[in-house]
């Protein structure tokens, strides 16, 4: 018996709560995990909507801003999503690193331990690790941007960010560490609490297949917003925001944005 | 049903061993290629102990039963732990590299110290039955218990403690004081005997936390290389869904 | 010289090892176990089929009880046996089984309700009762007449060997790991512990302790084909054999187990034959029934192997590359039963035979399997030549097993007589009398002596190859001292043992290093092993009659007048190349069960003269005694409880004996 224990059979102690953190923060990665995934896979969808043209993207950018509640744009609308978005990844890589290689003997060790077993799970982690590694980066500097200047979420916009400023080598690999991290990730979080309980032959195969959509679409979509952010520039446009030709009408000269 | 008499082309096996004598100061660990005719049935066992026998007296190996029960003779078999016994060389390709499982104690070349830790595990993880303090009259007729229920038990009851799922583990190859997961095992094997008088609460103490199951990456290696086919996946998980209520309660 | 002290060293750490070293510490002894291996890695953990215990609680076990039991090992044992111990034995194995129901063994439990199970080929409806319902389960097994076999699927070994180490664990009981013992402590008539050899760093160690108990199991790597581990090479033995004084009993019966899968000789639970599998020949013919008509493939082990080689003989074997085998077929069974009940068998069919028991039948040829000879002791386990000796398990003679072991007794006795024996090492460790003075000089001395031969080994100039002359004496064992035996054939053997004996004095090893080494292991057990093979073989020469196991083709009866005696045998002068032999005689007018017909196997015997005069008299006891009551009559005709520990004198409760009316 310890002198903890005998002190608190005695009375002169008491029983101290047993630490229920572990198990909390375990919850909290998963739980922000999952809340990332999801959140990325409609993000993808949102942006994805400049596939069906410019107005479909400016009147999706313009709903999340509460343009079609309010009568009028509210940027700080996104910035608060984003906001929230970026507290919840920034706690999710928290929780993650508690379990990345944190020396080089760790890293050897597991590097060498994968190489040898050629164990697909154990691999797909290594990629995991890899990617969340990246995009501690990329997603932060996305998500800052989008934070201080999220009225400038707009078809040539974000198109000129893109082409002209040449952003699209980093929109590219956040796409390809935002999908293949998020996939594993769904897979991973299955598999880890049992639900849903099917076998891990068959999560895998709808992991590869919703990773693969996605990353169809990612691609299809990059190229539209290079497609639109060479023509700007070709235009000589860059800088210039887009209005839907209905919505000059309507508004005549109010141009969005005018409020800030 | 017997097998053909036909006369039959043996295959020449090549048995990379890793040799390595920590004990020994001029010792470096170094392969060391072994070649063997192949016969029929042969098992590592087989191939190993005529290497012994006939080729070096120095070779280290463990075996105890040579029938894939006792879980002395794990190994890692091209780069996967496998029990040695009963891997059958037919099922190899004709190049074999044989290395001791990792994680555990090295004795030397492919003898490792599986039984310290696993007793280490038994008694941190206190994996026997935790009655009620109170004499059992023996004389007596046993308590009753469902027969599937019984059933189910020694499933769980079925881990010869080989070491295979640790070695197999990332999590344990980066954190030595990981349970892994023939700990998690006995955990889910104790825990469903209604014999034993814990409680979650009194388990999560023990695998609460990140040397227990939330340290736990899910990587699964442990469920595919199991020799005994346990259904580490689902305990593990199981274990985890009621771990994480404990924190939540 | 490093040395440890502690009250009670037990060497081996399988079941009957640790159970000993349970009891010892639970009385206050201190205790330390030392193992070859760990723990849990014993041969114990290879037991699949199960243990025997008169619980009496499935249908087919009605009417069982300790008498049933009892019966059925003495006549398994074609005689040989102590009975005394065997009505200790019986009456402790119900205890030993709720003991580790208690401790959280899995054992597989009665299901109330109909079920379907075959025996002897026919579909049969059995109906358990439903206030049986849940209660430990028993299955069948060979030379019983119930249903007595408690089991856990077919690992019962393996959840009893684990059960019982992690009762250790929780005791705190230390198990010293890779380490052999070398040589025992001793000054001729007290032993005071022993060397020991860490296989790790080859250091010499003394351990001292006032009772030391060999758990060390059986010998069964003195044969080529073998179902025993590669470490039971009957070390236990050896050691004991070599103070000179202590004697082995009974070493010339060798249990040979009708199903080793052929050839590797691994084990196929006897539960085959006991769920309904039969054994078939060439043509796929059942042949057991015209041999044996009333206990079919469940007569006793040595009768059933024994019958296999006789129809091999007869040609009726199945010719392979390896040679002649018979098959095991299970798949009448069906698979749920085969993947439930029978998941290990299915393991080693897939993995060493690549084949599906559920299909396809097992190749399978009688392999060594049991030592029924041990270190003779009393019935409190100790060595009556060497006071502080003690032994338990297969390393054992106390003699329950006599010739012939029945299937599930061995696991049974593991436990048993771990209980009995503990008790009694504890009891032993209570009196002051028995507190002498740990000899540190005289352990200096074996220390000293056992470096020197290691020495010899390592720098001396021989030749001989330790693992050839290995082989070359499992070899011999098992062509000419294995399941027929004959004269000539055994003098043959003897000669070519002696001169394997010789040239073991000139070992050479290739590997110097004192540390851990194989070869160096090979060498300095070889020459023990090569001294036990002698003592069965030369046994097996000087009884010209067959009992049990032991069977002389030349001498084919049982006789009890003349060999109605245990063998013991020694070794007083290590330079000898024999060991010397004795016979204890068995006293049939004590018997509870006097010499008879065993029920299958041959019926011709030459009877001891005493048997008529003792059937008589136990006769006229029963009758005199009838409505009485079993336990009265049996007090009369031999009572045992007065030698029980006094914690296992209880009797045993059953479904239809409740303990209040029984009493």
């Amino acid at each position: 018996m310890s002198y903890e224990t005998i002190l608190i059979h005695a009375g002169l102690a008491e029983k101290s709560r047993k630490n229920r953190w572990p198990a909390r923060l375990d919850l909290l990665q998963s739980g922000t995990g999952l809340f990332l995934a999801l959140f990325m896979w409609l993000h993808m969808f949102f942006v994805a909507s400049i596939l069906l043209g410019k107005d479909v993207f400016w009147t999706v950018a313009r709903f999340f801003e509460g343009y079609f509640i309010f009568g009028k744009a509210y940027p700080g609308l996104v910035s608060c999503v984003v906001g929230f978005v970026l507290l919840a990844l920034a706690l999710h890589a928290l929780m993650a690193v508690r379990k990345f290689p944190i020396s080089y003997r760790q890293w050897r060790a597991i590097r060498a331990h994968a190489k040898m077993m050629r164990h697909a799970d154990s691999t797909l982690w290594i990629w995991q690790v890899y990617t969340g590694f990246l995009m501690f980066f990329l997603a932060s500097a996305h998500l800052y941007q989008m934070f201080f200047w999220p009225q400038d979420i707009d078809p040539y916009l974000s198109s000129d960010r893109m082409w002209s400023a040449g952003l699209w080598p980093f929109y590219l690999a956040l796409l390809l560490a935002v999908e293949l991290h998020g996939g594993i990730g769904l897979y991973r979080l299955a598999v880890k609490w049992g639900w849903p309980n099917a076998s891990r032959e068959a999560l895998k195969k709808v992991k590869w297949a919703l990773t693969g959509f996605f990353l169809v679409l990612g691609l299809l979509t990059l190229a539209a917003y290079i497609k639109i952010g060479y023509e700007h520039r070709a235009a000589d446009a860059v800088g210039g925001r887009y209005t839907p030709a209905w919505a000059l009408e309507k508004e005549g000269h109010t141009h969005r944005g005018d409020g800030q | 049903m017997s097998e053909n008499a036909a006369p039959q082309q043996y295959r020449h096996l090549r048995l990379n061993v890793l040799r390595y004598d920590p004990r020994n100061p001029a010792s470096k660990p170094h392969m060391q290629e072994y070649r063997i005719e192949e016969a029929d049935s042969m098992t590592l066992f087989i191939a190993l102990t005529e290497i012994r026998e006939h080729q070096d007296s120095t070779l280290q190996f463990d075996f105890v039963c040579r029938a894939g029960i006792c879980g002395r003779c794990a190994m890692m078999v091209n780069g996967r732990p496998r029990l040695a016994c009963r891997t059958l060389t037919r099922d190899l390709p004709d190049e074999i590299t044989l290395a001791p499982l990792p994680f555990f104690e090295l004795i030397a070349d492919l003898s490792v110290r599986t039984g310290k830790w696993m007793r280490g595990m038994s008694e941190r993880l206190q994996t026997w039955l935790h009655a009620q303090e109170r004499e059992v009259d023996l004389c007596r007729i046993e308590e009753r218990m469902d027969p599937d229920l019984a059933e189910q038990i020694y499933e769980l009851d079925r881990c010869i403690e080989c070491g295979c799922c640790v070695a197999a583990c990332g999590t344990a190859q980066m954190r030595q004081d990981f349970v892994g997961a023939v700990g998690f095992g006995k955990i889910a094997r104790f825990r469903l005997d209604p014999r034993d008088t814990r409680t979650d609460d009194d388990y999560y103490d023990l695998i609460g936390d990140d040397t227990g199951v939330f340290g736990c990456m899910s990587l699964l290696a442990c469920h595919d290389v199991c020799p005994k086919s346990l259904p580490l996946q689902t305990q593990i998980a199981f274990l985890r869904r009621k771990m994480a209520a404990q924190g939540l309660g | 010289m490093k040395t440890v002290m502690t009250d009670v060293l037990v060497i081996g750490g399988g079941l009957a090892g640790l159970r000993v070293a349970i009891a010892a510490r639970k009385r206050g002894h201190e205790t330390v176990v030392l193992s070859l291996v760990p723990a849990k890695r014993s041969h114990s953990v290879a037991a699949q089929g199960g243990m025997q215990a008169s619980l009496a609680n499935v249908t087919k076990g009605i009417g069982d009880s300790e008498d049933v039991h009892f019966e059925d090992t003495v006549r398994g044992s074609d005689w040989g046996a102590d009975q005394v111990v065997a009505r200790m034995f019986v009456n402790t194995a119900p205890k030993a089984v709720r003991e580790l129901a208690a401790w959280g063994m899995p054992w597989s439990r009665v299901r109330g309700g109909d079920h379907e199970v075959v025996i002897n080929e026919q579909r049969v409806t059995l109906a358990e009762r439903a206030e049986a319902h849940g209660l430990i389960a028993q299955r069948d097994f060979g030379g019983t007449k119930k249903w007595r076999t408690c089991y856990a699927a077919d690992g019962t070994g393996h959840a009893m060997l684990y059960t019982t180490t992690n009762q250790a664990i929780r005791h705190g009981i230390e198990v010293h790991e890779r380490a052999e013992v070398v040589a025992l402590i001793h000054d001729g008539e007290r032993c005071y512990g022993a060397v020991v050899r860490n296989l790790v760093s080859g250091e010499l160690i003394a351990y001292l302790a006032k009772a030391t108990a060999i758990a060390t199991g059986g010998a069964g790597r003195l044969f080529r084909v073998t179902t025993n581990a590669v470490i039971c090479d009957g070390s236990g033995h050896a050691i004991a054999l070599e103070t000179g004084v202590a004697r082995l009993g009974n070493m010339e019966p060798v249990q040979f187990h009708p199903t080793g899968i052929f050839p590797a000789g691994i084990l196929v639970t006897e539960g085959c034959r006991g769920d309904g599998g039969l054994l078939r020949d060439v043509n796929g013919d059942r042949f057991m029934p015209n041999y044996e008509p009333e206990k079919k493939e469940l007569a006793s082990r040595d009768v059933v192997s024994r019958r296999m080689e006789e129809h091999i003989r007869s040609g009726k074997g199945v010719s392979s590359r390896f040679g002649t085998h018979l098959w095991l077929d299970i798949t009448l069974l069906g698979r749920r039963h085969i993947e439930h009940n029978l998941r290990e068998v299915k393991e080693i069919c897939q993995y060493f035979l690549g084949i599906d028991p559920a299909e396809k039948w097992i190749p399978v040829r009688p392999a060594q399997h049991y030592t029924m000879g041990g270190i003779r002791t009393d019935h409190t386990g100790q060595s009556p030549w060497l006071k502080g000796l003690f032994a338990a398990g297969e390393a054992a003679c106390w003699d329950l097993h006599g010739f012939n072991r029945l299937g599930g007794n061995s696991v049974a006795e593991t436990v048993v007589a771990g209980m009995i024996v503990g008790e009694f090492i504890a009891d032993f460790c209570d009196k002051p009398e028995n507190d002498a003075p740990f000899p540190l000089t005289l352990a200096r001395e074996f220390v000293r002596r056992e470096e020197a031969k290691l020495a010899a080994i390592l720098d001396g100039d021989g030749h001989e190859n330790p693992f050839q002359l290995c082989t070359e004496m499992q070899h011999i064992m098992t062509r000419h001292v294995g399941i027929f035996r004959k004269g000539d054939e055994l003098l043959d053997g003897i000669a070519h043992l002696q001169r394997l004996l010789e040239r073991s004095a000139h070992i050479g090893v290739s590997g110097k290093s004192r540390a851990a080494n194989p070869e160096l292991v090979a060498a300095y057990r070889v020459r023990r092993m090569l001294k036990l093979a002698l003592i069965i073989a030369q046994g097996a020469y000087l009884r010209t009659e067959s009992r049990g196991a032991h069977f002389r083709e030349d001498f084919p009866r049982r006789n009890d007048r003349e060999w109605l005696k245990r063998t013991l045998a020694f070794w007083p002068d290590e330079a000898a190349g024999m060991p010397s032999f004795e016979y204890e005689p068995l006293d049939v007018m004590k018997m509870e069960l006097p010499p008879g017909w065993r029920g299958y196997g041959a019926k011709d015997y030459i009877d001891h003269p005493d048997t008529p005069r003792r059937q008589q008299e136990v006769d006229a006891t029963r009758s005199r005694m009838e409505g009485q009551g079993r336990f009265a009559v049996q007090e009369a005709l031999m009572p045992f409880s007065d030698q029980l520990p006094a914690s296992l004198t209880g009797r045993n409760e059953r479904l239809d004996e409740p303990l209040e009316t029984s009493r």
